[in-house]
């Protein structure tokens, strides 16, 4: 009972990183309009940005995680240029190659230019365990690290939020993912918001990614494809532009990935997130959000 | 009078099918000027051109005497021309707070005290919509859409607000609440294109029209001589 109880600890806490990622993804396919399948390596030249701090500046999680979002919030600046502003008027599956070329292009860079070997990312949070009893024999052990990784996650979202709904770019870029056409007639330059769309998902995908490798105590250079098909399945659970629900799909992959595995072992992990995926589609192929009051 | 818009032999192609061929308007400072035609004239592509939507074959248009034949359209609305879509294309998931926050972008520099006056000015215009500023664009009626679509072309305070079909699929009793209002908006300095094929309506109210046919321009006068000519009545009017 308590190994399933901290199973769903450490599911909860991915999921939320889990849902970092999706938030980012669904920003960009909202925004932007297209899909991209170089979300993984986005995430990855985040994590690096963040891990050359952890080197050169010292163990400083602001700095880091201001790092982690600039280097992809720079790459998605050429992502932008090279996958997307030219094939607006395109069929949809030109761009969709290009980011995937894009992707492959980038892994084997940061191999060449990095070193392909996994780098440890240690100690960059104290290992301290808190022991919450639950009443009877039953205690639960909640790290440091997961509770930092909750508190960051949430802020962040509700960042997002505000930012979308308080704020006169914010609404650009609402309006913009809605109607691009009517946008251009609103007078927004639908190309550069646009673009801050796919930055600003960015950004949050390299700080999923650098969360990821705090997590795992390490950055590899070439599992990142996994987590960029999960930031997808979370978004197409969420209906792929609705970011809360995006944000949901992205907690209950974790949340059920990790159950999965206290019933098995962890190389079923990516089994139970996948096939969770096909059976929610097969129920509910809009994903969760509903559709409701929507006159066109 | 002043000149303000000015289209001159616009030529536009859809693939091999030419939608406009050497069309040719003007449009001067305050007047109502309406472009009637059936369906496929080139009513909309015209609007569309203006607007820089669509690729141009031929042609030069200049607002208040600037060249704006290949300017982006962003820039094109920034210089103080509003286009209302046909069908209305409001953003569906922005509530009618946020569809006129969206509607002052063409006017960068737009001050809040401004912004919360056009507010103002636009619900003492349409009531109906100071009672729904936080509903989702998407929820409202037909109607209510048409409203918010105008209403939101006028907060930019364009000196053109270029009008398709705001008629189209609403009640006759909303129509007339519609032309009344674009009457309405004349008063307050703003010049209005209106496209329509209402064309009796639209003839009432235009000082001058102009009579598209497939792509051309047939026919053109003051919204009186337009309303008695025995083409336009067979063709647009029903008589």
């Amino acid at each position: 009972m308590e190994y399933f109880l901290n199973q769903l600890v450490n599911g909860l806490c991915q999921g939320a990183i889990y849902a970092l990622m999706a938030i980012g993804y669904s920003v960009i396919v909202g925004v932007v309009g297209m899909v991209t399948f170089a979300y993984g390596e986005i995430m990855m030249i985040g994590a690096f940005g963040a891990y050359y701090v952890f080197q050169f500046v010292g163990i400083n999680l602001p700095i880091a995680l201001l790092a982690a979002f600039a280097s992809s919030f720079l790459l998605g600046i050429i992502v932008y240029k090279l996958c997307y502003e030219r094939f607006f008027n395109a069929p949809r599956h030109i761009s969709l190659l290009c980011t995937i070329g894009f992707s492959m292009l980038i892994k084997n860079l940061v191999q060449i230019v990095f070193g392909p070997e996994t780098k440890p990312v240690l100690n960059i949070i104290d290992n301290r365990t808190f022991n919450i009893p639950l009443g009877g024999a039953i205690s639960i052990d909640l790290k440091l690290l997961q509770i930092v990784v909750m508190i960051l996650v949430v802020v962040l979202a509700v960042t997002l939020t505000l930012f979308f709904n308080r704020t006169r770019a914010g609404v650009a870029l609402r309006a913009v993912s809605q109607n691009k056409d009517a946008a251009y007639l609103m007078g927004i330059n639908v190309k550069r918001t646009a673009m801050l769309g796919n930055c600003i998902g960015c950004g949050f995908g390299g700080i999923a990614g650098i969360l990821l490798a705090i997590y795992y105590y390490s950055i590899s250079t070439t599992t990142w494809g996994g987590f960029s098909m999960k930031a997808f399945a979370a978004s197409v659970l969420g209906g792929l532009v609705d970011l809360r629900m995006s944000a949901l799909g992205g907690l209950c992959i974790g949340i059920v990935e990790n159950l999965g595995i206290t019933i098995s072992s962890a190389t079923f992990r990516d089994v139970f997130a996948f096939g969770f995926l096909i059976i929610m589609l097969v129920l509910r192929p809009q994903g969760f959000a509903s559709k409701k009051g929507n006159r066109v | 009078m002043k000149e303000l818009l000015k289209v001159e032999n616009l030529t536009v192609y859809y693939g091999y099918v030419s939608a406009l061929q050497k069309v040719s308007i003007l449009v001067n400072e305050g007047e109502i000027i309406t472009l009637i035609g059936g369906n496929g004239a080139g009513k909309t592509t015209t609007l569309m051109s203006i607007s820089n939507l669509v690729e141009k074959a031929e042609g030069r248009i200049t607002f208040k005497g600037q060249d704006i034949t290949n300017m982006a359209p962003d820039k094109i609305v920034k210089l103080g021309i509003s286009h209302v879509p046909e069908g209305r294309k409001i953003f569906p998931q922005l509530t009618v707070y946020e569809n006129l926050i969206a509607g002052t972008f063409g006017r960068p520099g737009m001050s809040k005290d401004r912004v919360q006056q056009l507010m103002e000015q636009s619900f003492a215009l349409f009531p109906r919509l100071k009672e729904r500023t936080k509903q989702a664009g998407g929820s409202l009626s037909g109607g209510e859409q048409q409203m918010l679509a105008i209403a939101r072309g006028l907060m930019m305070e364009p000196a053109l607000i270029m009008l398709d079909e705001p008629s189209l699929g609403l009640a006759p009793i909303i129509v007339e609440e519609i032309f009344d209002l674009i009457l309405r908006i004349r008063e307050t300095g703003t010049t209005v294109l209106l496209i329509e094929q209402n064309a009796s309506m639209a003839l009432s109210i235009a000082d001058r029209g102009y009579v598209l046919e497939t792509g051309h321009m047939t026919l053109t006068g003051t919204g009186k001589e337009l309303s008695v000519n025995e083409d336009v009545k067979k063709a647009y009017l029903g008589a």
